[in-house]
């Protein structure tokens, strides 16, 4: 990441941020800040509005009703866009009798950075080897990692990401999450989003959630996976009798499973690790099934209501 | 705008079907030729004839607009619904956001390859049309003395050709249709229209786009779609008058185009 001068975070805010598609309300009423130095999801299911909310954020789709905008100001207002800003919002918008170098040379060009970007970046996202081939001829991690490159000709301060895994393989998984990474840890914006909770959980530090085009939650990963009630707690050991025994004194409800299995409700590991160390109780394993980032997407965005989106950004 | 003018000119240049619509001016004026020294020929025991008038020297000169008529517009109509078939208008208008930009240099780009195409018909003028004239008996400077009248007429009208095919496309967006359409409404619909209101009417149906192309391109058109279409009495505009017509049709379907279907939301 050679272009320019070293990279500024800027932040990101949505207002009151509304899109009808006719009689469709695919975004409703979003108000969000995204935070520099920070890579931050956007979390949501297939179809509740996270698409056309960042299609808003690049002057793509025009709101309805409220604003996005980068450092305070409308995309299309900013100086050099593309220095500002980099976006991966599809791998398939390529013309695939083009080559990658000249895919990227053309966007350079459109952007007004120099010709020696496209071959920086190609380099840069591991395509190297392959500036010469035709775009026709790549397979959709490919095209996703050219997709990347082409948002990082500006050397931009902040990355817009949508769903940027699809297609990688798992090496591609790895590398995208330690690039995302080391780009937040420059100091740029990052928000990403994507349906891929188990990938997020491990590349994110804030999320939002989103549903039915309404903000569901955010705050910080420890936010918004912190006291939430669904959390189980699974203990197997040669001692279930003496840990039910230590539980019902502690007033923490549980169930045997099987002779060595017990499940605890209610519980996280910092409030039962303590509680069976003191007592002395022998462990094989202890597991925590829930309160995680997947079960806190699944709560909120089925409308079961996990909980209040004021609760979890205070 | 120089950065996005940049952009569009590698963007088309790397675009295979750009080429092959300018490689096929070529052969398509080459046609045009055959049809100049057919209308010059045709009597017994000349089925082609040299060029022996000051108007069919002019044809002879302009006997690329028969390629231009069918080609600049094409080329417009894939300028901007390429985009649109390979989804790259998203990438396009990210990079340069401001939407009058990216179409203002597909404008350029456009007449600039319009320009191109023109200027590949009168290589095939030079090529093969003028040793074919001194062949039969002509002589080349005879030709080339009505480059002034010929050139910045056809020149124009290849630029706003273009530009119509431009616009036309950023009002259909499909790629395919807007070929189709393109090509049936030169070849087949203008004449026959023309035809029928010349028929049923008596009415001078000159003002359609490659009609009112031919006029400003000076009169020189011959072939399928250029000439008078609506036998003897047919007229063309005036050139200026075509000229006008030409620039209309240029700029309405584009500005429609850009109101209707360019500013919408990129889903």
């Amino acid at each position: 990441m050679t272009a320019g001068a070293s990279p500024r975070g800027l932040p990101i805010e949505f207002t009151g941020l509304s899109k009808h598609f006719g009689p469709v309300l695919a975004v409703d009423n979003l108000s969000f800040t995204v935070e520099p130095g920070r890579v931050t999801g956007f979390l949501g299911p297939n179809g509740s509005g996270k698409t056309t909310t960042l299609r808003m954020l690049l002057g793509l789709v025009h709101p309805s009703a409220g604003t996005a905008t980068i450092a305070g100001r409308n995309y299309q207002d900013l100086e050099n866009p593309s220095s500002t800003v980099g976006a991966v919002l599809e791998a398939t918008s390529f013309h695939p009798a083009r080559r990658a170098r000249t895919h990227l040379r053309m966007a350079a060009r459109a952007g007004g950075h120099p010709d020696k970007r496209a071959d920086e970046v190609l380099d840069l996202v591991g395509l190297k080897g392959d500036a010469k081939r035709k775009v026709g001829g790549f397979s959709m991690g490919m095209r996703q990692r050219l997709e990347l490159a082409t948002a990082l000709l500006g050397d931009p301060d902040v990355l817009i990401l949508d769903e940027p895994s699809n297609g990688l393989d798992p090496q591609g998984i790895v590398w995208l999450r330690d690039f995302m990474r080391y780009l937040a840890g420059e100091g740029r914006t990052v928000l990403v989003s994507s349906h891929l909770l188990a990938e997020m959980a491990q590349t994110i530090d804030d999320a939002v959630i989103v549903s039915f085009g309404q903000l569901k939650a955010q705050g910080t990963l420890e936010e918004i996976t912190k006291g939430l009630t669904g959390i189980v707690m699974r203990a197997r050991t040669p001692e279930a009798d003496r840990l039910g025994d230590v539980l019902t004194k502690a007033g923490i409800a549980f169930r045997r499973l099987t002779n060595e299995e017990v499940a605890m409700d209610g519980v996280t590991p910092e409030q039962i690790g303590p509680l069976l160390a003191s007592n002395q109780i022998v462990l094989y394993e202890l597991t925590r099934d829930g309160g995680d980032l997947e079960s806190v997407f699944l709560s909120l965005t089925s409308g079961l209501g996990f909980a209040d989106v004021n609760t979890l950004s205070s | 705008m120089i950065d996005a003018l940049r952009a569009e000119l590698l963007k088309i240049r790397s675009t295979p079907g750009a080429w092959v619509i300018f490689g096929l001016g070529f052969p398509l004026a080459v046609l045009g030729l055959l049809f100049v020294f057919a209308a010059s020929g045709g009597f017994p025991g000349h089925t082609f004839y040299f060029a022996d008038s000051t108007r069919l020297q002019r044809e002879l000169l302009g006997a690329g607009y028969f390629a231009i008529e069918v080609l600049a517009p094409i080329l417009g109509v894939l300028c901007i619904t390429s985009e649109y078939r390979h989804k790259t208008l998203t990438t396009s208008l990210v990079l340069v956001p401001v939407r009058p930009r990216v179409l203002g240099a597909k404008v350029v780009v456009t007449a600039f390859w319009s320009i191109l195409i023109a200027a590949l018909t009168l290589v095939a003028v030079g090529a093969v049309g003028l040793p074919w004239n001194n062949a039969l008996g002509g002589a080349a400077t005879q030709v080339t003395d009505q480059a002034g009248a010929v050139l910045p007429g056809l020149l124009a009208s290849a630029v706003l050709l273009g530009l119509f095919g431009l616009g036309f496309g950023t009002l259909v967006k499909n790629q395919i249709a807007g070929i189709l359409i393109t090509i049936g409404g030169t070849l087949i619909l203008e004449p026959l229209l023309i035809g029928l209101a010349h028929a049923i009417f008596h009415y001078n149906l000159n003002w359609l786009p490659n009609r009112a192309g031919a006029a400003l391109a000076g009169d020189v058109a011959r072939g399928i779609g250029g000439g008078g279409g609506g036998g003897g009495a047919f007229r063309l505009l005036t050139w200026w008058q075509g000229g006008l017509v030409m620039l209309l049709w240029g700029l309405v379907p584009l500005t429609i185009g850009y109101f209707t279907t360019f500013r919408r939301d990129v889903t």
